[in-house]
Formats: C-alpha cells, structure tokens, sequence
C-alpha cells in the first residue's frame, strides 16, 4: 500500500511536488495559494510554514485539468496513490468498480503511526481556513465509528468550533447506522484507498458498511485498533472523542461529495489527539475548480456508475464513463456501443436515474478514447447535429445536484447530445477521422517515422 | 523590420531555432504531409522541406501550440513571440481599426514575377503539389489566398478556398455559396454566363494570409486590413493574363478564370472537422491562364483535419489568432457590449465563445439573431454566452460555466429548427443531406444555438475574488519554483499583490 507519506514522497521524487518554504498563514493565505495552483496546472502542494503544528498538503490527488493537453491525466495523481501505475483509465475504473472486499482476518493489523500528544487542542494544529474569517477547516478525513462489532468508516468535511469541539458534515446513513454508539475517531492525512472507499460506502445512498475491507481489498490498508474501532494505521493525525450532539448541518462551502448524498451536522468532543513526527495534513480550498475532492469523487462516481450499467442489460455495451473534473461533474461523458436505435436513449436516462450529479450527458462513440477530452468535446460541437442531437427532456425533472440553476426545487429538462454515429447509416457514410494511422498507407508511415526519427530534434514537451 | 514574405518569415522562424529544415529527397505524395503530421501532432517547429522533387514545400508554417495558437501568427505581424493572448487581441484589433490601402508596383519591382509563363506555357503540374491524406481526391493548394472581382463595383475580395489541381492547366475549387466570393460566382458571373476573372496568390505574406482568413465586411478591402495588420501598405502588382492585382510578394500566383456552368469533381478531403469528408462532389472550374513565380518558390500547405483537439494547424491557429480578434471588432463595431470572442481553440470554426457584461436575455437573443445572420456563421453552429469575468480562452473556465450556469429548460437556444442554412461540409448530415452541385449548398438546412452560460439571478456566486491575495499567491508559487508560463501575469507590474 503506498500511504500519504509515501505518495508524497513519490510526487517529491517525480518532481510533481511544490515546496513552499515561505512563511503562509493557515488562515486563508494556503487555500488562496492552492486554488492559484489547481487552476493553473501546478504541482501538488506541500507548505512547510504555516504556523500550526502541521505542515499542510494540497492538490495531492488532484491532477492536471486535460482541457489544454492530452498528456495532462487528471487521474494520475490519484492513480499513482492508489498504486495502479501501469493501468489506463478504464483499468483503473475497472479497478475500483469491482468494490472487492477483503475478509477481517487479512486486514493487517499494525502499530498506529500516530502517537498521543497531551497538550495539544485541535486548533493549535493550524488547519486552514478556506473562507474570510473562517474557522479550521476538516476537508479532506474520515471518521470511524464502530457499531455492534463492526467499524465503518464515512468521509467528513467541517471546522474546529470551540477549543475541543468540531463541527463535522457527515452523510446521514452512515449517522443512522452508528446507532447509539457515537464514539469516534477522525483521520486525517491517509492513503486513497480509505478515502475512495469511504465516498463509495456512504455517498449516494449506497450504505455498505463494509469500507475498511473495501478499503483494504483496493489498496491493502493497514488498520490500527483503538478503543474497539478500526482505523487506518498510517493517518498523520487522529482526532479522537465522542459525538455528543446530532444537528441539521455545517456551514461553509461543502465538498462535492456532499452534493451527492443527505448530510447531518455532528458536534464531536475530542478527548484525545495523536500525531506523527513532523505530521503533514491534506486540505481542500472547497469550492475551487480541480480540487481533490473532485478528483475523488469523480473516480468514484464513474466506477459506480460504469459497474452499474455494464450490467444493467446482460451486456455491457459501455466502454467507459468519465464525469471530468473539468466541469466539475456536472457533465457525463459516455463512450458505448449502441446496440440498437434508441439505445442512446436508454444510456442517457439510465444515467439520469442512477446519478444526482449532472443532467447533460454526452453520449460517445465505443471508439472513442477515454483520455482525449477535446476530442470528445469536439465531437459534441462538430458530430452531433443541432437540431436532431441535442435532446431535451420535458422540464419534469428534479434538479440535478452541481449546477448552480434551479436550488429552489422546481423540476426543470434534461439534455444528452448524441454524438454517435447512426446505426442506420451505411458503412461507407461513416466519416474515418483524421489521425496518423488513418491517412497514410503503412510504408509511408514506417518511413516518415524513420526520417523523423533521424531529425534528431530536440526534446520537446506538447504541455 | 516588417515582415514583407513568408520566407521573410520563415526566416523568423529560423532565428529562433523554430524552423526544421528537411534536406532530405521528400516526396510531395502523402510523404511531406505525414511528416508535418507528426510535426502538429508533436509540436514541434515548422518543417521545411528543401527538396520535393527540387522545389520547396512548408507544412502548417502558422501552426501555434495548443496553450498559445497565437504565437506564430503574431511573428507573422512583428509582435512578440511572448505576448499574451489580451495584448495579441488588443494590438490586432487596433491595427484592424488603423487599414492602409495597398500600393501598386511595376512587374519588374515585384518577386512574385521573376518567372512568368502563359497560356500555353501554363504547367500546373510543374509544381509540388501536395496529396496529403489518403483518401483525398486529389493534390491541393490549401493555404493560399483567392482574389477576385466583384462584377458591379470595385470591390476586390481576398478569400481562402482550396483548389484540387487535374491536369496541367485546371482545377476545381471548393466553392460554397453563402460565403462572398462563391457568392460572386454564382450569383453574379455565373448568372451573367461570365467567366470569373481569379489569381491565387500562394506562399503571400502573413498579413495578406491572415486577411484572407477574416470575417472582413462585404464591400471593404481586405488588401487595406492586410495594410493595417502589417503597418505599411501590401505592395500589389498586376495580372499578366487578366486585370486583377495581386500581392508583389507572393510566391507564386496562379492566374485563371473559373468557368461558368462547368463542374470537376473536388474532394474527398480530410476536412478541418477532424474527419475525412465526402462524398466526392461537383464544384465550380478553375482554367489557368498564367502562372508567375519566384524562383525556388516555397509552397505552404495546412494538413487540415489536424487541428482539432489537443492538435494545431495553420487553420485553426488562424482561426483563434486572426478571426477571433476580427469576430470581436465586427461584434463591437456592431454596437454590442461584448468583451471578447473567441473561438473554441481546439475545434476550428464549430463553436465560439463570447464573454460579455450585458447578460440580458434578450440582449443575448439579439447578439446571437446579428450573429447567425452574418455571412461568417455558415460554418459556425453554436456560440456559447459566458459572463465578462470569464476567460473565454480558458475552455476549461468555459466548460464550467456552461455545466454550471447554462440550464437545460431555458439556456439552449436552437435558432430555427431545420431552417437554417449551412455548408455541407458538416459530417453530421446524413449524404442525401449534402451537395447541391449547383451552388455548392446543403440541401438540408439545420439549427444554429447558443448557449446561455451565463450567470443568471439565481445562480449568483457571491464571492469575490480578491485580486491582490491572487496575485500574491502566484508569485508564492512562483518562487517556490512554478514555471511562470503556467500563471497568468501579464506583466511584471502584476506580480506581487500585496500582503
């Protein structure tokens, strides 16, 4: 398993990590620091000066936006921590799709890497805020609660109110299921296979409590226990306590993860807080464009979405899903063989109902690959036609949860645009598209690559 | 010193160790295109091939890069190599508003002359032509510029429209009625049974290719933009064959006559969509008279069907760098507020993006009624309306907003529903749908549609964004080690902000 200390030490080595050595207030200064790195295709963050007890992290499962660059997989970062090196992106959705657990008796049980630490409060950890006057924030953690003998974990987003106090968003099922049992520990810089694991179990109404053996089938995760609880083993900070209150939310700008499930605010009291030597904490400027949680999410979300509909008809005539982070999720794209008129249909809607996210669907050719966004956007403008492939529902649809029209409740369309080729249409009106391999015969490429070849042209980047 | 030739700025190009020059035998069948292929594809510089069957070809010699279409294009018109895309906009818009009419110089003074042949001299096939996509049906000249006359007035209209060569002394060229100078033919010449008097003046200078690129107005004179772009008068130099003026410089010219009422056949072609194009159709006849040349001249070729997605080319790098500022003036001039216009960089005419202050409905409505009734929107299917805080370079800022803000119950617009005119060259048409041989029109008529992306009352985002705490967190990172081109200063003066 490649922890978070590992993953960063990996960007570190590929010289995909930023170090900020200069001195930058947690309050508000990292998260605008942040924001200017993610939307203009930065390296991952990591600030070293910052006032707190930790250092802070940022942009660290996030990736390139890959609307200017091919090369740019916005998954890669995400990838590289889930240590799926070598897969393309449909193996890394196939990988995540399968949600295998691993039985309680293979988890790997270990030392906590964390250690209690008697005079700290939460807040002396310097978390930082993401709004003017804003309080610590929680952005990027789990939480863990066992009940009758089994621990789940969900993920949280929300501040530190008073000197021993949070203020935690969490889905409400995973709330439901705790049951009576509200003792609690928060996790805070781990591994990607817990924080994928905790969006699949509890967001979208899934409700499986099965996540740390999701988690540890996925990525191998290495589990402490404390008090009864199962938590991961390698977090950089543990904020353990009860939750003592139950209440309708949180304020502030809510993470993307939020958007797709019911939420229920938590006060949690901390008791106790352990953490590494020199302990680094990931953040989300929540609300930016390209954050972490997008990144997450949408991995999720395509996965769950992919697993579903390949077997939604006995075939799986799906190639693959993408929601890019680009557009927030607020767009699917789908690559798929349609089977047969109307197929497209079926695909749009099927999406529609087993996802809150968007209501624009872009329907693609099975061809079509899954890491060349512009070119699928392209066929959105030039493939689809204006008039019969741009297709509105009636405007009885519930408002879906990302775009920003339509909060008041009020039933509005839907839109998929159909950029496939007819299934009607003769083989021979099928346009090829222009790419290397197509337009020239074999002897003229093995040729033109020859002599390019002895160019000897310097390295060039295409970024 | 101004850029008065394209080996002028080829040479450019040179000095900044941006030329590739290919000293190998390279052939002009699939061979020279293929390489310039994977120089597109890479981005990599221009490649310059020195020997095609002893003559000179230059594949996509104004192809930008993904993050900067614009970069070549300015070199071509003295600008840095380095400036933003706000300062290329605003320096080629205020050049646009400054034109300067073109002077006449004798034959002997002008390049384009040092070899002449007519009439029954004319070898059209002497030159290298390029086949450049499999499947074509033909070898083309594609970047070029089209003079012509209108019959009734002394208007001269320079145009960009690609010629398939068949033999040594014609041609056909790919006319679609709507734009203006397949509007002359078929509608003036050809109604009248006359001849349409052309050159095509290849391998020009940069300002005379950009201009002929633009959406320049009915009636005005694209020689005096090209004058104004450049900053000193394009020098021109009559036809030995017929009385139309052509730029001095050019590489070659080709002087003719398209015939009235006689079609050849013209493509396939591997179109600037993405695709490869067809069917083959019938489009209108260019008879050569004439051909003059510079010795060793250096024909420039676009590998269309290369620039789109992560991919430029000259066209689409023409399109983001010359007709994007050119749309903005023509939009401005036209009384609406808007801020700038821009197409999608990576799908070459398809789709534009307007930023704008007036966000109105029906002020939008009414930009997108002028807009689809210009001679410009053939091509053009749907314009998407973002607020002015929005980079419209910045597709991703764009895709954002039109996933956030554009509604599917009242922000798509379908501008007349199977009513609208278009090129046939669109590949969603189904084949019954395209070519009418006679006026090179679609027989379907399709939708335009906009998009409004723009914020509307209920979608509000009430923060705001702190200019100083932005700049101030760039140069963090920029002293932290973030390469400077990632982040969007301007200039100097920007960086900082305060804290």
């Amino acid at each position: 398993m490649i922890t978070f200390r590992d993953h960063l030490r990996i960007l570190d080595a590929n010289e995909d990590l930023l170090t900020v050595a200069e001195h930058v207030h947690w309050d508000e200064e990292t998260a605008a620091v942040a924001v200017e790195a993610l939307k203009h295709d930065c390296k991952g963050l990591q600030f070293t000066s910052t006032s707190g007890e930790v250092d802070l992290a940022s942009g660290i499962y996030a990736g390139h936006a890959q609307i200017s660059s091919r090369t740019h997989q916005p998954w890669r970062r995400l990838k590289k921590a889930l240590d799926r090196e070598g897969d393309d992106y449909v193996q890394l959705l196939e990988a995540v799709s399968r949600r295998n657990t691993r039985a309680p008796d293979d988890i790997i049980l270990e030392e906590p890497a964390a250690t209690i630490k008697s005079s700290s409060n939460p807040a002396s950890l310097g978390l930082p805020t993401v709004e003017p006057n804003g309080r610590q924030q929680i952005t990027l953690g789990l939480i863990a609660v066992e009940h009758e003998g089994m621990t789940s974990w969900a993920p949280v987003r929300g501040a530190i109110h008073r000197r021993s106090q949070l203020r935690l968003s969490v889905p409400q099922p995973f709330i439901e299921w705790c049951g009576d049992n509200r003792q609690a520990s928060i996790s805070l810089g781990i591994a990607a296979a817990p924080l994928v694991t905790a969006l699949q179990g509890w967001t979208l109404d899934r409700t499986t409590s099965a996540v740390p053996k999701l988690a540890a089938a996925l990525g191998e995760t290495a589990v402490v226990d404390i008090d009864g609880r199962t938590v991961p083993a390698d977090a950089e900070v543990r904020l353990d306590g009860s939750i003592i209150d139950v209440n309708d939310g949180v304020s502030g700008p809510i993470a993307v993860w939020e958007r797709g499930c019911e939420t229920v605010g938590v006060t949690v009291e901390v008791d106790a807080i352990a953490t590494r030597e020199d302990p680094v904490v990931p953040f989300i400027p929540l609300g930016a464009p390209l954050t972490d949680d997008l990144h997450l999410t949408a991995l999720v979300e395509a996965a769950e979405l992919y697993r579903r509909i390949n077997g939604y008809w006995g075939v799986s005539p799906v190639s693959w899903i993408r929601l890019p982070v680009e557009g927030r999720l607020g767009l699917c794209l789908v690559s798929s063989e349609i089977l047969y008129s109307g197929f497209e249909w079926q695909l749009a809607n099927v999406l529609f109902s087993f996802s809150d996210f968007f209501d624009k669907v872009l329907i693609l050719d099975e061809h079509t690959e899954p890491d060349d966004l512009a070119r699928a956007l392209d066929d959105m403008w030039v493939k689809a036609h204006p008039s019969n492939d741009w297709i509105f529902s009636d405007p009885n649809a519930p408002a879906a949860s990302i775009p920003r029209y339509r909060r008041d409740g009020q039933t509005g369309s839907r839109l998929y645009i159909n950029a496939t080729w007819d299934p009607q249409w003769d083989e021979e009106y099928i346009a090829p598209r222009v790419t290397f391999e197509n337009s020239y015969p074999e002897d003229v490429r093995e040729l033109s690559l020859e002599k390019w070849d002895n160019l000897d042209l310097k390295e060039k980047s295409n970024d | 010193m101004t850029v008065d030739s394209l080996r002028n700025y080829l040479q450019r190009l040179d000095e900044k160790n941006d030329l590739i020059e290919i000293e190998d035998r390279i052939s002009w069948n699939l061979e020279a295109s293929a390489l310039t292929m994977l120089a597109n594809e890479q981005d990599h510089g221009i490649p310059l091939f020195e020997d095609v069957d002893g003559m000179r070809l230059v594949g996509d010699p104004y192809r930008g890069s993904q993050r900067r279409p614009w970069d070549r294009i300015a070199q071509g018109i003295d600008l840095p190599r380095d400036i933003s895309r706000q300062e290329f906009y605003r320096e080629t818009i205020s050049r646009l508003q400054n034109p300067r009419d073109p002077v006449t110089i004798s034959s002997e003074d002008a390049p384009c002359k040092e070899i002449t042949r007519v009439e029954d001299e004319v070898d059209l096939l002497e030159f290298p032509w390029p086949y450049i996509h499999a499947g074509d049906g033909g070898r083309y000249s594609n970047l070029h510029t089209l003079v012509v006359s209108d019959p009734d007035s002394d208007w001269i209209d320079w145009s960009y429209h690609r010629a398939m060569m068949h033999d040594n002394e014609t041609a056909s060229v790919l006319l679609l009625a709507g734009e203006q100078t397949p509007n002359l033919f078929y509608y003036k010449y050809e109604r009248e049974d006359k001849p349409m008097p052309v050159a095509i003046a290849v391998g020009t200078e940069p300002a005379v290719q950009y201009t002929s690129v633009m959406w320049i107005p009915t009636g005005r004179s694209e020689a005096a933009f090209a004058g104004g772009l450049k900053e000193s008068p394009i020098e021109l130099v009559p036809c030995e064959t017929n009385d139309l003026l052509v730029p001095a410089t050019a590489e070659l010219i080709i002087e003719g006559e398209i015939i009235p009422n006689i079609r050849l056949d013209e493509g396939p072609f591997g179109d600037y969509f993405g695709y490869m194009h067809g069917p083959r159709r019938s489009m209108p006849t260019l008879r050569v008279t004439g051909i003059t040349h510079r010795k060793q001249p250096i024909i420039p070729f676009c590998v269309e069907g290369t620039g789109v997605g992560y991919t430029e080319n000259s066209t689409s790098s023409m399109e983001v760098g010359c007709v994007g500022p050119d749309a903005t003036l023509g939009l401005q001039a036209g009384g609406f507020e808007i801020d700038q216009c821009v197409p999608w960089s990576s799908t070459p005419r398809g789709a534009y993006v307007v930023s704008t202050g007036n966000t109105d409905p029906g002020y939008l409505h009414e930009l997108a009624n002028f807009i689809f009734t210009t001679w410009g929107m053939l091509h053009v299917d749907f314009f998407v309306f973002v607020d002015a805080d929005i980079d419209p370079f910045d597709q991703r800022e764009v895709l954002e907003a039109l996933v956030l803000h554009a509604d599917p119950d009242s922000d798509f617009h379908q501008f007349g529903v199977e009513t609208m005119p278009k090129v046939p060259l669109n590949i969603y048409q189904t084949p019954s749908e395209k070519g009418n041989v006679q006026t090179g029109t679609s027989k379907a008529k399709t939708a335009k549609a906009y998009i409004d992306a723009t914020r509307g009352n209920e979608d509000l985002d009430t923060s705001t964004v702190d200019n100083d705490l932005q700049n101030w967190a760039r140069s963090i990172l920029e002293d932290a080690g973030a390469k400077p081109d990632m982040l969007p200063f301007t200039d100097s003066a920007q960086r900082g902000g305060s804290r």
